[in-house]
Formats: structure tokens, sequence, C-alpha cells
């Protein structure tokens, strides 16, 4: 029982569980860069909402199934194509054995997530098959898989169809406006970036994302002395760009960590794509807080084992 | 002891210093064996705690943090764990050692002898999964970072930057000057702990081509 991989695309990894209480360890929590996506995918085909699943950036993939399996697709906008007709995402399918889904390249946002109604074989590695590249761990062999590979899947079911309901399936656009806090390197002369537009440039990955314009002088002089940092932290290394944090950052740093994207919203930061505008809302504590609990508040009926 | 000031850091996790190495190791395992925390990551300086924001306030998990570090740090049991660490210094296992010892007008066998001369002391893991941040070298032997990072460092490579050293426990891209390599395997993906060098250990580099 299988799925082949026909075209990978930019990069296709298997994701699985964010790893938690790693990070004094050097080991970042992996796992989908949008994790509201692919838990909303593993929904559909009734999977836990850490299942391992692909998660596909910029699409521009195929696979094919090789053993009939119920399956869904979330995430960025594309033209999706079962055996040359015309799919949807946030809606469970079920293939027969030789079907081929052809996913073109995204239009908006930038990962589609693929989760199929089975156990996925992925290695584990600190309690959680999530590929991490930089350090070939987890996943398929630690790595993103490649054209003409077979991933095993065991325990394949066929189940009824589904769709998430409207008002949780996440809009991609160009443009995003993040609720942000202070950070710990956060200062008075820092309060310019409420009021500028970024954009995002070509760097961008599961490590992070570059911001260009208008940020505060970071200064030349050394950085300070490393500390833990997160995914949704807004660093500034010198240079003159900011680098917002995603799921395979770097787990201490000493650059200034000037904002920290707030919970709530830092699902968002797995569908930002170069070229897309990026603003920063400022909230305190408090409010971050509140905006958590009436996102999670919504989510919780259809998703009930997943936390922001 | 006093406490020291928790600051916000972010809007899940907090933040205070605590620039004594052997407290601040202590401190982070009570931390960590308290099960309060989701991630508790020792820096060089401080520690950060990660709390879960569906359950938790900043309030209340400031006051928790705050009692927990009011109160006196478990008496350490466990004794000091040393390392005896042999190391290929030099050559391909080491390429920047050259340079290095050039820069600093000491011969490469000096600057060896330096290095080996005491055990260094494991700071914390960070970076990267397992790469070790040591201390303990003379603050004299000024090195920077390379300008151009590597791609691709091999795993058990020993970087040296000025004051620190630091081991590779996987392979990976690396910024610090190599100087060595040993063969001793630092990593072990199936343990329940991978790597084999922890925050308050203390290392002993060996010039293992020393005859």
């Amino acid at each position: 029982m299988s799925i082949s991989v026909l075209q990978s695309g930019v990069q296709m990894t298997l994701q699985g569980a964010q790893r938690i209480g790693t990070r004094h360890l050097g080991v970042p929590a992996s796992g989908p860069a949008d994790p509201l996506s692919m838990a909303l995918a593993n929904r559909l085909v009734g999977n836990a909402a850490d299942a391992t699943a692909f998660e596909i950036t910029f699409g521009g993939a195929g696979v094919r199934f090789n053993t009939p399996v119920s399956f869904a697709l979330t995430g960025a906008p594309s033209d999706l194509t079962l055996n040359g007709k015309p799919i949807r995402l946030h809606t469970t399918y079920t293939a027969h054995e030789g079907d081929e889904l052809q996913i073109a390249p995204a239009v908006q946002g930038c990962r589609i997530y693929l989760a199929v109604a089975a156990v996925l074989e992925a290695k584990r590695f600190l309690r959680s098959t999530s590929t991490y590249i930089p350090a070939v761990l987890g996943g398929h062999e630690g790595r993103a898989l490649k054209r003409n590979e077979l991933i095993s899947m065991a325990s394949v079911r066929l189940v009824p169809t589904q769709t998430t309901p409207e008002s949780l399936q996440p809009v991609c656009s160009n443009s995003y406006t993040l609720r942000a806090v202070e950070g710990p390197d956060y200062m008075e002369r820092s309060s310019s970036i409420w009021e500028e537009i970024y954009t995002v440039t070509q760097r961008a990955s599961r490590m992070g994302i570059e911001l260009s314009g208008a940020f505060p002088d970071a200064g030349q002089g050394p950085s300070r002395a490393s500390s833990a940092i997160w995914p949704g932290a807004l660093q500034l290394p010198p240079g003159g760009r900011g680098f917002l944090l995603l799921a395979d950052a770097q787990t201490t740093g000493g650059y200034p960590h000037i904002l920290q994207v707030t919970r709530a919203d830092r699902h968002l930061l797995g569908q930002i794509r170069p070229g897309d505008r990026v603003r920063f809302l400022h909230r305190t504590n408090e409010q971050a807080r509140e905006a958590l609990r009436a996102k999670q508040a919504l989510i919780s009926n259809w998703l009930p084992d997943f936390a922001l | 002891m006093s406490n020291a000031a928790i600051t916000s850091c972010g809007d899940d996790a907090l933040r205070f210093d605590m620039p004594e190495r052997a407290i601040r190791l202590a401190r982070a395992r009570q931390l960590q064996a308290s099960g309060d925390w989701i991630e508790v990551v020792p820096g060089r300086r401080d520690i950060t705690v990660q709390f879960n924001p569906h359950i938790d306030t900043p309030q209340s998990a400031r006051a928790r943090l705050s009692n927990t570090m009011s109160k006196a740090l478990p008496s350490e049991a466990r004794s000091m764990q040393h390392v005896r660490l042999p190391v290929h210094f030099g050559g391909d296992n080491g390429p920047d050692l050259a340079g290095i010892a050039h820069s600093l007008d000491l011969s490469q066998s000096d600057l060896i002898a330096q290095l080996t001369a005491q055990p260094l002391d494991v700071d914390m893991l960070g970076f990267t999964p397992g790469f070790a941040y040591m201390s303990g070298l003379s603050e004299r032997l000024e090195i920077p970072r390379l300008s151009q990072p590597r791609q691709q460092v091999p795993p058990g490579s020993v970087g040296l930057i000025t004051g620190q050293c630091g081991l590779y426990a996987l392979a990976g891209p690396g910024g610090w000057p190599l100087i060595g390599r040993t063969d001793v395997s630092l990593f072990d993906a199936s343990a329940d702990d991978p790597f084999k060098l922890q925050p308050g250990m203390q290392v002993q580099l060996v010039d293992a081509d020393e005859s």
C-alpha cells in the first residue's frame, strides 16, 4: 500500500506533530508551517489533527495512489485534478488504485496539505515524524521527497465525504496583517514598525521569512548573548532586514528580537510567500490572549483535538 | 537568593537573567522537572520558559515562575559529569586551525596545547540540534566567526570563536571556524536523550593524534 510521488514541486515533505519540550536540546518544533491547514486536512479524512501528512510548497506537484484511499487537500489555492477532473480544496475524495492527483502551482499562499486516510510511513525522532531537513531528521529519510519515490501506507481507510465549514476555510491573500506583541528587545524607537508595510523577499523557507522595508537600526555592535527564540519572533540581523521565524527556525539566537507574532496568528506565517505584503498590529499580551481564546473558540467544535 | 526580574518574551513566554552558569543550569533542571512549562530553554546568560496560553494568563504564568524562583535550589545530588573527547586537530578535520594559529601568532601545537590545557564547560545546547556551546577558553584568543558560513559541516566538528568552543553533534550548516573533529558519536537518534553532551558537563579535549 503506497503513494508514488510523480512531481515533488519546490519542496514536498512529510510533517506530523510539532516537537515539544526539545528546544533546550537545540531541536526545533518543525511540523507543518501552517498547522491549522494541516489539521483541517486531517479532519476531513478522520485522522488526528497532527497525523503525518504531505506538505507541498507552492504546488506544482503530483502523486499517484497505488492503493484505494480517501484523501483531502487544504491550504494554498491552486487548480487541482484527479485523473484530469477538477476537484476542490476542503473536501474529502476517494482515489481508486492508479488515480493521479495533480496540483498546479499555487495562485496565492505558499503551502498545500495532502492528508490521506491512512498511516504514512515516516521516521520518528523525539516522538514526532516531522521532517527537519537541516539535520536530516524525521519524515522520509530526513529529507524532501523526490520524484518517483514511494511512500508506504498502513491502516488504509475509505471514509465518507466531508467539507470544511465555509467559515473555517482560511483565506489566502497577498497581504497579511499579523497581530504582534513587543519582543524582549523592543525599544521605543522600534515604534515605526507598526506603521510600515513590509515586503517578503525571495528568502522564504521553513526556517523563516525575510522582510524588506524600514526597520529601526539594530546597531552594528556585537549581538547579545544567545537566548531562546521561537517561531513568530521577528529578529533584526545586521543588514537592515527583518527575519520572521517559522517552524524549523533555530532554537537560540543573539540578534535583537523586537516583535513576537501572537500565538493566535502564527499559523498564518506558513502561507506567506515572496512578494507578499506584511503589516504588524500592535497588541498587548492580554489582547493577544483574548485573540487566541476567540480564534480557538471558533475552531474547537470542528477541530476538538487541535490547539493553535 | 533574591528573585531575578522576570520579563515578558512575547505572548507565551517569560525570561529572567541568571548569569551564573551553575545556578542557571540547576534552576533550569528544577523548572524542567516541575512539568509546569512547555519549554525551558537556558541561554548563555538567562532562562526562557514557554507556557501554554490556552491555560495560563501571562499573570498566572508569571506568578508560578516567581513562586518557583523563590524556592531554594534543589541540592545537586549528581556529581559533575566529565567527558573525555579525543579530537583530530587540523588538516581536513580542522581546516581553519592553521589560519587561526597564524592570526594569533601561535604555532598549531601551542594552540592545541591551550585548547587541551583545561576542561571546558558546556553552557547550553542550541542553534542547531545538539550544538554544544562550551566556555572556559581565554578571551584573549580573538577569533571571529567565518564571514561566509559553510553549507555543510561534518558531525563531530569542533569550532572555535573568541572565548568559546562549539561542538557540532550533527552535520549541518555552520559559521564557526573549524579546528578539529572527534570520532566519538555525539548523537543517537533512537535514544531518549539523543545527545551525548548536556549543559553542565565538563569536556576535556584530548589530542587524538599525539603519540
